[in-house]
């Protein structure tokens, strides 16, 4: 649980000396619980302090790093649950799976699936991670073989390779260990010798383990061995997975067990999509699944990319005039925020009316209707702005804005500011079929 | 150049014919309605052009009248302007309305210790065997009447030139009017004979609205007068934000005037009141809000309207009066209240130091609510504070028959839960025009209790009942029937109404438990509230938490702090120590920053419910509304 | 040492009874006690979600994806529910009456027909949507409530603007209520709380957080969904219903309207979005393509312990 601005106070010297570069301890002490600084800019700090204060801010889930160069991904530094929380951090790598014992024209085709996924949404590249290779063949050399399929145009794509044995994982290494692969096979028999090759690339390192207990001792055994680039082998069942994730989630938060503060592997190769689906929302870092169809892999993307968005810091859309439909000068114009959620809403409302019309997007910093006029963000000056910025005057021969029903309580002050005249539409995008109806015949 | 002579008072006032009418009738000292600030769109000014010649497009204007009014010579006075002598109309409905402007101040018990003294002394003539200037004499003398040390006098070279006259015309016996400064003294004035009784000091509540100022006998620390003066800024606009984009558009300089002069009437008033010569005034304290205070200092406000909302200034400040344009003794002082931020300025911190919160370990929550709503949380170690937009509804804005608390306005309701009979009470006794923000908050929580409304204000017109009915839009509920009426025609409160009052009243809670949240306290832990600010004193505090305008506390811990910035000014102008303290509360304070506080949204939703979505914060309002349902349901 | 799970809850989901058999006096085959979990989904002894398919009553303005995998059943509603029963084998059928959207709509009579019809052919329990207007809702689910009643319908939707038709057929005729809020824990609990005060019992709720499709919104339904199940674990009695969730709200959205495989696009969104609504807490998953049937019942058999009664 945070701590309150107070509690933190508390802790402080209560000096005001300002070293810090805040006027007060108090508005330190606000900063502090918000986390937008360190503790350690307070000089007079006291050990008792230190560790509480400290412990809050250290993440509970080491940062982990799979690849290296552009392709690189990093993943772990979770501080949260629940994403309303705060926000999840770093997105899962997902690696699409191929034997080494395909064809060498097959691991092409993956590789060039992986590298070949590429969809856009809202201005964001979603794209797969990587690949992952298992020694099915079990011989270093055909292992080698493959991998150097992949490295021979793609040397830097992020890999996860996957043998138990080290002689085998060795032959593997000796090709692309310098990129950091994340390597998977560590069992009770082979630790130590994985985690010689580990420290000699300084590649991560998947350790696994029957239950969490066996697990945490694993992992504190290699990091015994100097490894501290780990991840926690959570593979099963969807219904097993969920289990142990929600158990290691909540564990490696509260700090209770140290080995158990690493970021989660999941091979979905057996569970397929929906294993994809619930290792995506529940706390795996690295996931490991067979080759997906496209609408399968659009899907997951697109999923990752709802559950990795900071829900503090929604989804904006650029400020501007957009058009519905082909609308010309007579046309209406529709104000909205560039809250992403009601542009969309209201877009897709709109659309489905035949009824081309202007869109005039203003920029009330992401929020939404109500928030904004509830926060000051929409107000007459921003609308103001926006219909001169975006030069509205110039496409219409009217001077008529129809705003958002929740944002009624301006409509006064952006009529006698803009000297527009101001229509009050409805507070529900679904109604704005039955508004152009009515109202605008 | 024209005379324009104002009915039905006959005020004449010469202006130039490139005055408008409005500008014509401030000077002719009428307060006139001008929302929009004089820019012709808010069609308040309305007059009615008698005779002479005026320039006005009427056609251009026409929407503002009915046919009827056309008829009669209506026109907007802030777009005409005189040609020749002309009378004007002036009809009542655009005068600013007296409202009820708050005089009256809790008072507490004040060290007293003003800032100026007067000293009378008898100063040693000079011999040739004394030969030490006229200065070091009369320092000498005042020393050994108790006051500074000599060295720490500064005598500004106007009184120095005047020393040795009056020196020698009064036979050495003078008066002596010293200063305390921040840094040392000043010596402000110098007169024959003795005037030490004659030592007076003004205590100004400077508001958006209404300026109040209080006149204090300096040797007694009494209050001898009190005066108040309508904030002429409101014919640049009526809210704050409309008066600084006055000032960008037209500059800074007729805002200020217009302050000073409003305070200076008030002075006047108050001086007029008590029989004293403003030249005996020898300082004003001032409290306002930070635009408020930068706009009689005549320093930009702009910067604070727009992000990242930095006020120019924030702690206090002193002046000479003289240089502000203020009508008491030019060589006195002026003294403004510090500020926390752009919204929470030296209002607030008076309000603070009038509370006695600052001082108190016991935590106690302020709450000053207008169209913009200020709250502050803490004790004497710590404090939090935040501000917002309320909206104008508990103010009568967007409220169908909203209006403020003018005369005519229903302040208090009551209903009948069983027959939904309505008793009301208005403003001055008159027959009802509106209904102000004290009414509201009553029609809010009776119809809650009546269950006519359900917990989001949504009427239930299923009940069958005449006072109940579709309006032209919403859903709405007669409050009195036109034949009651002072405008004909019936007044409702719609469920629209109802819809922005709850806005209103969820940000003010939101940034109440915001804070509480920030300190980690619970509503127990509150042990005072205070109400500053006019609204305070006229609602009524158990409606006020049954709609969860305000965390509920037990009724008599609720303190209605009536006019916190006079108060607080009022402290500081008697006790000068008390304003080192006021820069410290203001530099101590932690301001949380709404717009940037990511569980603002939050709790504004949970807000939005009558009264609060969690109904364990309000466990007194559910055992009470659980009664009234029981018995409307048993009906 | 043993690394235990301690949550702290203090609370479980209130149970809500969906269809009466025989022996409960309605004509169902099966009822369904569904709610009850003191956990976070798959965590410990919880029930598992049940699949809800949805068939109309007036499939214009349904997505051209659905009218062509259900085709020749879309027009008529009882052959679709059987088929939904017998050949799909869902859960629970969810009616959309949506032939109450068209403009001046006043069949009155013909949703009471619809209703019998459908109710004859199937056995299984049945959610009924209908109509979207204060205007008429009185009487639709007036006529809804009747022609289904001792059958223990859920009747939706309730929204804050307009729940006092369906809550007075539901408590008039012995159904359950479907609550919908824009997305939002606090309004979720606002208007559980006004159905209460309008009379209907808390355990005939069920919560429908509303559900943004994916890539225009979901993360907001998740996110939501977990807030609420936190909340009513927590011990907040106003929030401990079960929610329903509809994923076949993705089908509308731009990327499955102009897909080239329309029908593969639509099962993958549809199930992804359906798989992720049931971790966050949803009890119904409501489906609308029949592709998504057998993938979600096997994701939720694999993700779900078997069943403790």
């Amino acid at each position: 649980m945070a701590l309150k601005a107070l509690d933190i106070y508390k802790l402080l010297p209560k000096k005001n000396c300002k070293e810090c570069g805040d006027p007060t301890c108090l508005t330190f002490a606000m900063k502090l619980a918000q986390g937008k600084v360190e503790p350690d800019l307070c000089p007079y700090l006291d050990e008792e302090a230190k560790n509480i204060l400290g412990a809050s801010t250290r993440p509970p889930i080491q940062k982990v790093t799979v690849g290296m160069g552009t392709l690189s991904f990093t993943v772990g530094e979770e501080f949260v649950f629940y994403r309303h929380e705060k926000t999840f951090y770093h997105q899962p790598g997902i690696m699409y799976s191929v034997s080494d014992t395909e064809s060498d024209d097959r691991i092409r085709e993956v590789v060039s699936q992986v590298r070949g996924c590429r969809l856009t949404r809202i201005g964001i590249d979603l794209v797969l991670n990587g690949l992952a290779v298992y020694a099915e063949s079990r011989s270093p050399e055909r292992f080698a073989a493959a991998i150097t399929v992949v490295t021979q145009d793609n040397p830097d794509l992020p890999l996860v390779l996957m043998a138990s044995d080290p002689a085998v994982m060795e032959a593997g290494l000796a090709i692309c260990g310098n990129y950091l692969p994340l390597i998977r096979g560590v069992n009770d028999q082979n630790c130590e010798a994985f985690c010689t090759l580990a420290k000699k690339y300084g590649a991560p390192l998947v350790v696994s383990g029957n239950d969490p207990e066996q697990l945490a001792a694993n992992a504190s055994r290699c990091t015994g061995l100097g490894i501290t680039q780990l991840m926690l082998d959570l593979s099963g069942t969807e219904g097993e997975f969920i289990r142990a994730s929600t158990l290691v989630r909540q564990a490696a938060l509260a700090r209770s067990v140290p080995g158990l503060g690493y970021p989660v592997f999941l091979d979905v190769r057996s569970s397929g999509f929906s294993g994809l689906i619930t290792g995506i929302t529940k706390f795996a870092s690295v996931i490991v699944t067979r080759p997906l169809t496209r609408t399968e892999m659009q899907a997951a993307l697109v999923m990752r990319q709802n559950i990795y968005t900071d829900p503090q810091k929604p989804i904006q859309m650029t400020p501007g005039l957009y058009r519905v439909g082909s609308p010309g000068r007579d046309d209406p114009v529709f104000l909205t925020v560039n809250f992403s959620l009601t542009y969309f809403t209201l877009q897709g409302y709109l659309e489905s009316t035949r009824r081309s019309c202007w869109l005039l997007i203003v920029d009330t910093e992401g929020m939404s209707v109500l928030t904004a006029v509830a926060a000051g963000k929409l107000s007459e000056s921003v609308v103001k702005d926006a219909i001169e910025k975006s030069g509205l005057a110039s496409e219409v021969n009217h001077k008529t804005i129809i705003i958002p029903g929740y944002a009624s309580p301006l409509s006064g002050r952006i009529e006698e500011y803009t000297g527009w005249k101001v229509i009050v539409g409805p507070r529900d995008a679904a109604e704005i079929a039955s508004f152009i109806e009515e109202e605008l015949k | 150049m024209p005379i324009v002579t104002f009915l039905p008072g006959f005020r004449k006032v010469e202006v130039s014919s490139s005055d408008s009418l409005m500008t014509a009738a401030q000077k002719a000292g009428l307060s006139i309605n001008a929302v929009c600030g004089g820019v012709g769109k808010c069609g308040k000014c309305v007059m009615f052009h008698k005779s002479g010649r005026i320039r006005f497009d009427a056609d251009r204007f026409k929407e503002f009248f009915t046919q009827e009014e056309r008829d009669a010579g209506a026109i907007l006075s802030c777009e005409s302007y005189p040609e020749d002598d002309c009378q004007i109309m002036v009809p009542e409905r655009t005068l600013i309305q007296n409202q009820q402007i708050l005089m009256n101040v809790v008072g507490q018990a004040v060290e007293f210790n003003p800032s100026i003294r007067k000293y009378y002394v008898q100063v040693k003539p000079p011999t040739l065997e004394m030969p030490a200037s006229d200065l070091y004499r009369l320092l000498d003398a005042i020393f050994h009447a108790g006051g500074p040390n000599s060295k720490q006098v500064y005598v500004p070279l106007e009184i120095l030139r005047r020393i040795p006259s009056i020196l020698r015309d009064s036979g050495w016996r003078v008066t002596a009017t010293i200063a305390r400064l921040p840094a040392g003294y000043r010596m402000i004035e110098i007169e024959k004979g003795d005037t030490s009784t004659r030592l007076y000091g003004v205590a100004v509540d400077l508001g958006t609205t209404t300026i109040v100022a209080f006149l204090r006998d300096l040797t007694t620390g009494q209050v001898i007068g009190v005066g108040s003066s309508y904030n002429k800024q409101i014919s640049c606009g009526e809210d704050i934000l409309s008066r600084v984009n006055y000032s960008k558009r037209k500059g800074l300089s007729r805002l200020q005037d217009l302050a000073v002069e409003s305070i200076n009437n008030a002075i006047t008033m108050a001086a007029n009141n008590a029989g004293v010569d403003r030249d005996d005034i020898c300082e004003v304290v001032v409290a306002g809000n930070t635009i408020m205070t930068h706009m009689l200092l005549a320093i930009d406000p702009s910067y604070m309207i727009e992000e990242p909302y930095v006020p120019v200034v924030r702690r206090s400040l002193t002046a000479s009066a003289g240089r502000i344009g203020l009508s008491i003794k030019p060589e006195g002082g002026i003294f403004l209240f510090p500020a926390v931020s752009d919204f929470i300025g030296g209002d607030i911190v008076a309000d603070i130091v009038a509370s006695g919160m600052a001082e108190s370990p016991e935590i106690s929550l302020m709450i000053d609510i207008g169209t913009n709503f200020e709250v502050v949380l803490g004790n004497n170690e710590w404090m939090f504070a935040c501000a917002g937009a309320a909206g104008p509804a508990l103010e009568g804005g967007e409220v169908l028959f909203g209006m403020r608390a003018n005369p005519g306005a229903i302040e208090k309701v009551s209903i009948d839960s069983a027959t939904l009979d309505l008793k009301y009470q208005t403003i001055n006794g008159k027959k009802p025009v509106g209904i102000c923000g004290s009414g509201l908050i009553d029609v809010l929580a009776e119809l809650l209790r009546a269950c006519v409304i359900d917990r989001t204000g949504r009427i239930n017109t299923t009940l069958g009942h005449p006072r109940i009915r579709e309006g032209e839009y919403f859903p709405e509920f007669v409050l009195a029937w036109k034949d009651e009426t002072g405008i004909g025609k019936d007044i409702v409160v719609t469920e629209n109404d109802i819809k922005n009052l709850i806005m209103s009243k969820a940000s003010t809670l939101a940034a109440c438990i915001i804070l509480m949240n920030q300190a980690g306290i619970t509503r127990e832990d509150i042990k005072t509230l205070y109400f500053a600010g006019g609204f305070g004193n006229y609602i009524n505090k158990d409606n006020a938490i049954t709609v969860g305008l305000i965390p509920e506390v037990p009724v008599d811990r609720i303190i209605n702090l009536g006019n916190g910035a006079a108060e607080g000014a009022n402290i500081a102008l008697i006790n000068r120590k008390k304003r080192k303290f006021l820069d410290e509360i203001a530099s101590l304070m932690g301001y949380i920053e709404l717009n940037a506080e990511p569980t603002f949204m939050d709790e504004y939703t949970r807000g939005t419910f009558l009264p609060h979505t969690d109904l364990t914060l309000f466990p007194m309002v559910e055992k009470s509304l659980e009664l009234c349902r029981l018995r409307v349901e048993g009906k | 040492m043993t690394i235990s799970y301690s949550p702290g809850w203090t609370a479980s989901i209130r149970e809500v009874v969906i269809g009466a058999t025989a022996a409960e006096g309605g004509t169902r085959r099966i009822s369904y006690r569904i709610g009850g979990e003191s956990d976070l989904p798959c965590i410990g002894s919880g029930r598992k979600p049940l699949i809800a398919f949805e068939i109309c009553d007036d499939p214009a303005l349904w997505p051209d994806v659905i009218r062509s995998a259900c085709t020749k059943l879309v027009d008529n509603p009882p052959a679709w529910a059987a088929y939904v029963d017998t050949t799909l084998q869902a859960d629970l059928i969810r009616l959309n009456l949506t032939s109450t959207r068209r403009r001046n709509f006043d069949a009155y009579d013909a949703v009471s027909k619809t209703v019998i019809a459908v109710l004859q052919a199937t056995s299984l329990p049945l959610i009924i949507e209908g109509s979207a207007d204060a205007d008429i809702d009185s009487e639709v689910f007036q006529r809804c409530g009747e022609a289904g009643e001792k059958e223990k319908l859920v009747l939706g939707t309730a929204e804050a603007a307009r729940y006092r038709s369906v809550a007075a057929a539901a408590i008039a005729y012995g159904h359950s209520v479907i609550a919908q809020s824009p997305i939002d824990v606090n309004l979720a609990k606002q208007l559980n709380i006004l159905l209460r005060e309008a009379g209907v019992p808390d355990d005939r709720i069920l919560i429908d957080p509303y559900t943004g499709a994916l890539g225009y919104g979901f993360e907001y339904t998740y996110s939501t969904m977990e807030r609420i199940r936190f909340a009513a674990l927590k011990g907040d009695g106003d929030l401990a219903m079960p929610m329903i969730c509809a994923p076949s709200d993705t089908l509308t959205i731009k990327e499955v309207r102009a897909a080239v495989h329309s029908h593969e696009t639509a099962v993958s969104w549809e199930v992804a979005t359906a798989v992720a609504a049931a971790l966050a807490g949803a009890t119904i998953l409501v489906v609308r393509h029949p592709g998504s049937l057998a993938p979600l019942r096997t994701a939720i058999d694999s993700l779900w312990k078997e069943e403790v009664a």
